[in-house]
């Protein structure tokens, strides 16, 4: 699993290389910019103060 | 008199404050002459010690073995089976470095004075609930939060229950038990352990621990008792197998029955038999060379409690709660002076009859409780109090403090019944001057038929007034609804919501719930007026039943309409909205904001502007990427696997949160009914300072990236190429988006602190 894993404090512009080129590596125009965050950190059936 | 006593509460309860059953049954026993009495509550204790980063990080290692990320990757297709496995493995994976280096901040935060701080507070809450996936994960399908325990066997078949406590893989109480608990009691030698079981979620912690203390100590006397016990005690203890775990039952309250018990034992030899047949409300086990009998003693008289002592605390680790000032419960009364209301079997709990403290003895009781312990907020323990209490405890209580302003005064919460003659504007401004800063009313639905049925003897006009009259004088309201009572139906259901929202300047909180039928309730022993058929089940401990109705909502439909209900909530009411929730959630903490001195109405406002700023921009400035991020590649999308589980027949395929059952067929109706998820290349981040999960394309982590390297955001947009408007729109709209969920922070205001990471392998090229 930790191969997998990608802690991004690393991701120094210096391992990356410049910045200019990597943006330019970006195809900007057909990006998918989907952002999703998760709800169900609550579960509703435990906003219940009935019992506890 | 040598003979000493050892109580545990055990998991799982709520972390925020100490029950009250130990503390009664300790000083109880203490004037009946036994003064060597330990209590322990150790939900507190397991929630302390498994919040901790050294078990948290053999947790992660645990979590590692189990459930390998790896073995999602290549897959065509995730089943519904698998989805809460995937999504355990996909945040401990993410998350576990980030909650490990901050839990002990975390629980500093919820007990000291950050806790007041909300950009403190909820980050620190984010970081106790996702520790709680981790060992949760760590146990898989076991699941520990701060509202319950839950396993992957049946709370209502004691041949599941009995096998969950023998589980050393999945139940993680085990090793806690072990390391935490039977080495002091072995070492104590206890004659009598009494285990407190009010909730169901304590079931299988407390025969785990029934039994373990019997292996070690074949001497003790191991009963137990408690509010859950009441209901299910009877079966329990016909059931084979659980002698090995306990040698008797109380049933009721236990005060009364414990000190005969100790009685009883005390005067005779440990290795010798004793007959217990002379003490009520108890059942207990007949041992006779190698044959058991169960033996079902008559009921005990009630204790009167006008004069029994005032509950114990001593040696309750008050400073270990996650609050940063102790509340303490205390019961006013026992049992329900009104006793009429058709739904409910709390009464049967506490056993017959309804008793009260005179006024005085209560508010010399919480002054010495102050004095003792150095706490100023109580949660007084009632279903309800009767109209003369409602007038008469305020008088005893400002006149216990004479001299002390209206500030400085203790300050209490409870549970309430709409009483309109008694909940007047004066008395709900005398109720005020007192220390009542938030009640509780038990609403349960806005339309009179239903009421009707009930027996609820109040009207929703009633409601409003009391509801009005509290708020104008200071005090926070609550409402108790329900939702899918017999033949209620879609548009009965939407009327109680509206109704709670014309009055959203009046009700703060509601606690909803689904209704249940258990076989304590007037409706299961008479179901013919509520025009329902009740469906029996093969559980051997099984307490509450499915129903088919005449008319109305079915209980599928009822299910659905509770997160109808719960969404229109969280939409209009600012402590149920976002993150502001918690508060809610966690028992006492919005209460010790109002014993503060903060308003409902301040409160209120400052939950609005904090949803509000988050779903607009931030100032502008210098908006970087924020560093303290975590994050690992999908093959599945992780919000798609937490959407699924969250519809409806998923959940009712887990243990209901209420009952704890497991519903006949239910996991294979969401097998079946709720697709596979197709294969989709995702990111899933988390960010380390706010403590949330974001799920991200790849492209979208690229960008993020691409941001890092240039220095900023203003950097990384003058670099970029000739671009169409659109795509620029786009761009600086995700943008925004980041920065809401603080994955891009603006440096200028608040400057981002890195946490310390571990040094890990560079992610492919982009």
């Amino acid at each position: 699993m930790d191969e997998k894993r990608e802690t991004e404090e690393q991701e120094t512009p210096q391992a990356d290389g410049p910045s200019e080129a990597n943006e330019k590596a970006l195809d900007v125009e057909s990006l998918d910019l989907t952002i999703e965050t998760v709800e169900d950190r609550i579960n509703p059936s435990e906003t219940n103060v009935f019992d506890k | 008199m040598n003979f000493p006593i050892s109580l545990a509460f055990v998991p799982q309860g709520h972390f925020t404050q100490p029950y009250l059953a130990l503390p009664c049954l300790k000083a109880w026993l203490r004037d009946k002459g036994f003064e060597d009495v330990e209590q322990r509550d150790l939900s507190i204790e397991a929630y302390d010690y498994f919040l901790s980063p050294e078990y948290l990080r053999r947790a992660q290692r645990r979590v590692q073995e189990r459930l390998p990320l790896e073995a999602y990757r290549g897959r065509n297709s995730l089943p519904f089976a698998e989805l809460r496995a995937f999504r355990s493995a996909a945040e401990s994976a993410v998350s576990a470095d980030a909650v490990i280096a901050d839990i002990h901040d975390a629980k500093a935060v919820l007990r000291g004075e950050d806790f007041y701080d909300v950009e403190r507070y909820v980050p620190a809450v984010r970081t106790l609930y996702h520790g709680l996936r981790l060992v949760s994960a760590a146990h898989f399908p076991s699941e520990l939060t701060p509202h319950n325990f839950t396993m992957g066997y049946a709370n209502d078949r004691s041949e599941e229950v009995l096998a969950a406590t023998l589980d050393e893989d999945q139940n993680p109480f085990i090793e806690f038990y072990r390391e935490r608990v039977l080495p002091g009691l072995i070492e104590r030698k206890p004659r009598l352990f009494g285990l407190s079981v009010v909730y169901g979620s304590q079931l299988i912690p407390a025969l785990t621990l029934g039994r373990l203390v019997k292996e070690a100590l074949p001497d003790c006397h191991v009963t137990a008792g408690g509010g859950f016990l009441a209901y299910i005690g009877e079966k329990l203890m016909s059931a084979p197998g659980v002698e090995a775990c306990l040698d008797s039952m109380i049933f009721h309250e236990g005060e009364a029955p414990m000190g005969q018990l100790a009685e009883a034992l005390s005067a005779s030899d440990a290795s010798q038999p004793v007959d217990l047949s002379e003490i009520g409300s108890l059942t207990w086990f007949r041992r006779a060379n190698d044959a058991t009998e169960t033996v079902a003693n008559a009921p005990a008289h009630p204790v009167a409690l006008g004069e029994a002592p005032p509950p114990d605390f001593d040696g309750l680790p008050l400073d270990l709660y996650f609050s940063p000032q102790v509340v303490l419960p205390y019961d006013i009364n026992r049992g329900c002076y009104y006793g009429e209301c058709t739904f409910c079997t709390l009464p049967t709990v506490i056993g017959p009859g309804y008793r009260t403290r005179a006024a005085e003895t209560i508010a010399g009781h919480i002054t010495d409780l102050r004095d003792r312990h150095g706490v100023q907020h109580f949660s007084f323990i009632t279903d309800c109090m009767p109209p003369g209490m409602i007038r008469d405890l305020p008088e005893a209580l400002i006149e216990a403090q004479p001299g002390v302003p209206v500030e400085d005064r203790m300050k209490w919460w409870c549970d309430a019944r709409i009483e309109a003659k008694a909940y007047t504007r004066e008395g709900a401004a005398r109720l005020f001057e007192a220390g009542c800063r938030k009640l509780l009313f038990g609403f349960e639905s806005a339309t009179p038929r239903l009421l009707k049925l009930m027996r609820k003897a109040q009207s929703p006009r009633s409601v409003a007034d009391v509801a009005r009259n509290c708020s104008d004088a200071g005090i926070s309201v609550t409402l108790y609804a329900m939702v899918g009572f017999p033949s209620e139906t879609v548009e009965e259901a939407r009327a109680t919501v509206n109704f709670i929202r014309e009055h959203k300047d009046i009700v703060r909180e509601v606690s909803l719930q689904t209704f249940h039928i258990d076989e304590v309730a007037e409706i299961y022993r008479n179901p013919e007026p509520f025009g329902i058929e009740i469906l029996s089940g093969d559980g051997d401990l099984q307490l509450y039943h499915d129903y088919l109705s005449e008319q109305g909502m079915t209980q599928q439909q009822a299910a659905e309409m509770f997160d109808e209900m719960m969404n229109a909530l969280r939409s209009d009411l600012p402590i149920f909205s976002g993150d502001n929730i918690y508060y809610f959630m966690q028992k006492s903490h919005y209460f010790l904001h109002l014993a503060r001195g903060t308003t409902p109405d301040e409160f209120v406002a400052q939950c609005k502007a904090r949803t509000d700023s988050h779903n607009t921009p931030g100032p502008h400035g210098h908006l970087q990427a924020n560093p303290a991020r975590s994050s690992v590649t999908l093959p599945f999308s992780h919000v798609a696997a937490a959407n699924t589980l969250a519809d409806p027949l998923a959940r009712a395929a887990r243990p209901d949160f209420l009952t704890g059952r497991f519903v006949a067929d239910a996991q294979t109706v969401a097998e079946e009914q709720l697709p596979p998820l197709p294969p989709k290349n995702r990111v899933l981040l988390y960010d380390k300072i706010g403590h949330e999960f974001v799920e991200l394309s790849p492209d979208g982590q690229r960008l993020l990236q691409a941001i890092d390297r240039a220095g900023g955001v203003a950097e990384f947009l003058e670099a970029l190429p000739p671009t169409a408007p659109e795509a620029i729109e786009r761009i600086t709209g995700f943008i925004s988006q980041l920065q809401r969920q603080g994955l891009i922070a603006n440096t200028a205001a608040a400057p981002v602190t890195s946490t310390p990471s571990t040094p890990e392998p560079q992610p492919a090229p982009l």
